[in-house]
């Protein structure tokens, strides 16, 4: 449906994580069948796919926390095989309800002070001002949205590359979905760091992104920085029949109707062919997403 | 360094309810109820007192070595149970990926319970043990002054016991923890995979290891095998029989913690705990590729 793009890396320097013929299986079957990638220093990376497509894999498989076929690197290490010293480098939270519930919020950062080497106490308390969140409080007593907000103030307190976000707004409502990824580009962000999140909630880190990898049933299937992908897909909406059909002509690859005007989302086709059909704009990351990732088993809807 | 004793001592947090607050909390009580038995006259502080008088320091000696045998049970439950429990906390607790998100191996990680059951954990146990020693003591000494028989000579002589017995009981600690070391590991390693299911295994395994050796290599019964005989050996304190203990229960002379270090120390087969630190590393060593290899949170 899609042809892969790889995202070019930029001139200087080696790339964070590059991952050449990486496949892992679970018994007999192949989760990821192969996957080639390179993520560039200092980017904010979207790993998207569906439930069970293999990103969680794929995030495993960069943090060391499960062995792979093929071969990968994070910052030049393998990471299954030197993980606690790539963890010197690299942040993660992989599940926002991880944090050891017996500790107190003090204890934590003073265990993480002398765990860490780049774990800084200072910054978590000041990332933690503003919240409601003390010292003293014990962390299972915290509610969920406070875990989420103390566990990014832990991660962003740590000078590392690479941090690695695995849904990390998982059960959050909106206030604390905007606020997290608001602290994180605000405070956290810089241009020597990088940034890899997964979520199912893709509109709303569409604004913070810099690359997008769509990742089905164990294959990349798009892996594009954001400009190209502005330039690359065009959506058009069309409602004359007549204009429909010549539309058609241009292969779309993906078409619905939505509120009785149909929707067709195009693959580099020049905007200036397109133009006499309907209405042009950029497919949002959602739409997109829902054009490229769908399977015939799951949505019988498929681009016709 | 810092960060393994940091892992250490992020044990003792976990697990200060077994280690620190129940025993406190046992101290607390029994110390109450003493108070509670003079207060109401279930216990006459005359006649204790007098009691201490026909062989004060003898019983002074024999309860706080009674206490410390009631400590050592209590410590030997509740590392038997920690290490079924502990070793498996982060998973149970959801806490596996927190942790490997830091710069720690899982060798490390695991080695770190392991050294924090043969240390920090019974250590506080120990003190508790000390200060339920004060207490007794104190009660003791109080019911002696009520008695009018408490003099500052007697108490010189009772301080001098109370550290003589601290010593035996600390050195009692020290040897148990090194022979028994091995068992802990096994149990922590299986809990590492099975969770607290290590508990009943690690009660069958003996059995189940003896049989197989009863099957395949023969015997009288699955429990008359070497097997068999070689845990028994490894499952018995090396001192219980005729050693130092025997000959002051029996004898004149008061405790004397060095002559029963001396003794306890050349009861014990160093080779053996030598095989058994030996087993204890290859054990957290299969047990820290497991969880290396499994992501459950």
């Amino acid at each position: 449906m899609t042809e892969l793009s790889t995202a070019p890396l930029p001139e200087s320097g080696e790339p964070i994580v590059s991952a050449r013929g990486l496949r892992k299986s679970f018994g007999r079957k192949e989760i990821l069948h192969g996957l080639d990638f390179d993520i560039p220093a200092g980017r904010i990376y979207g790993l998207i796919g569906h439930n069970g497509a293999g990103k969680t894999t794929t995030l495993n498989a960069m943090l060391g926390l499960t062995n792979c076929e093929g071969t990968i690197r994070v910052l030049g290490e393998d990471p299954f095989a030197r993980r606690a010293r790539l963890m010197e480098n690299v942040a993660f939270i992989s599940d926002v309800a991880s944090l050891p519930r017996f500790l107190r919020v003090r204890e934590l950062f003073a265990l993480l002070t002398n765990i860490h080497p780049n774990f800084s106490q200072d910054k978590a308390r000041s990332f933690l001002e503003g919240t409601d969140i003390r010292p003293e409080m014990k962390i299972k007593q915290l509610s969920k949205g406070m875990i989420a907000q103390l566990h990014l103030a832990v991660v962003m307190a740590i000078d590392a590359k690479l941090l690695v976000l695995d849904e990390p707004t998982l059960g959050l409502d909106i206030t604390y979905r905007k606020r997290f990824y608001r602290r994180l580009l605000e405070d956290y962000m810089t241009e020597e760091r990088t940034l890899l999140i997964t979520t199912h909630q893709v509109d709303e880190i569409e604004f913070m992104l810099s690359d997008i990898m769509f990742i089905r049933d164990g294959e990349l299937i798009l892996h594009m920085q954001m400009e190209t992908v502005n330039d690359k897909f065009t959506q058009l909406v069309v409602n004359d029949p007549g204009q429909q059909q010549a539309a058609r002509a241009h292969g779309p690859v993906y078409e619905e109707t939505r509120f009785g005007q149909t929707v067709m989302i195009f693959d580099g086709v020049d905007r200036g062919v397109l133009e006499p059909f309907g209405t042009l704009s950029t497919p949002t990351l959602s739409d997109l997403f829902v054009a490229l990732m769908q399977r015939p088993t799951a949505n019988p809807e498929t681009a016709r | 360094m810092k960060a393994f004793v940091a892992l250490v001592h992020r044990e003792l947090i976990e697990h200060r309810g077994a280690f620190l607050l129940g025993p406190l909390l046992l101290v607390a009580i029994l110390l109450g109820a003493t108070i509670l038995a003079f207060t109401v006259g279930r216990v006459d502080a005359r006649f204790s007192g007098a009691m201490l008088t026909v062989a004060p320091l003898r019983i002074y000696e024999m309860g706080f070595l009674g206490f410390g045998i009631g400590w050592a049970l209590y410590l030997m439950a509740t590392l038997f149970f920690y290490a079924a429990d502990g070793f498996a906390a982060d998973k149970r607790n959801n806490a596996m990926l927190f942790w490997k998100s830091m710069p720690v191996g899982d060798f490390k990680v695991l080695l770190s319970k392991l050294t924090a059951a043969i240390t920090l954990l019974p250590g506080t146990v120990y003190a508790v043990a000390l200060l339920s020693g004060l207490l007794l003591y104190g009660v003791a000494y109080v019911t002696m002054l009520i008695n009018g028989t408490g003099t500052v000579a007697a108490l010189g002589g009772i301080g001098m016991v109370y550290l003589h017995v601290a010593l035996a009981i600390l050195v009692s600690f020290a040897v148990g923890l090194v022979w028994y070391l091995p068992y802990l590991a096994l149990i922590g390693g299986l809990a590492t995979a099975i969770g607290r299911w290590a508990i009943p295994v690690s009660l069958v395994l003996p059995a189940i290891v003896s049989t197989l050796e009863w099957v395949t290599l023969g015997g009288l019964h699955p429990f008359s095998t070497r097997t068999w005989d070689y845990l028994s050996y490894r499952s018995s304190f090396p001192s219980i029989e005729d050693g130092y203990l025997d000959a002051w229960f029996t004898g004149p002379d008061s405790f004397n913690a060095l002559l029963y270090a001396t003794d306890l120390l050349n009861r014990v087969d160093w080779t053996q705990v030598g095989i058994g630190a030996v087993f204890s590393l290859a054990v957290l060593y299969l047990g820290s590729e497991y969880r290396r290899r499994s992501n459950d949170n």
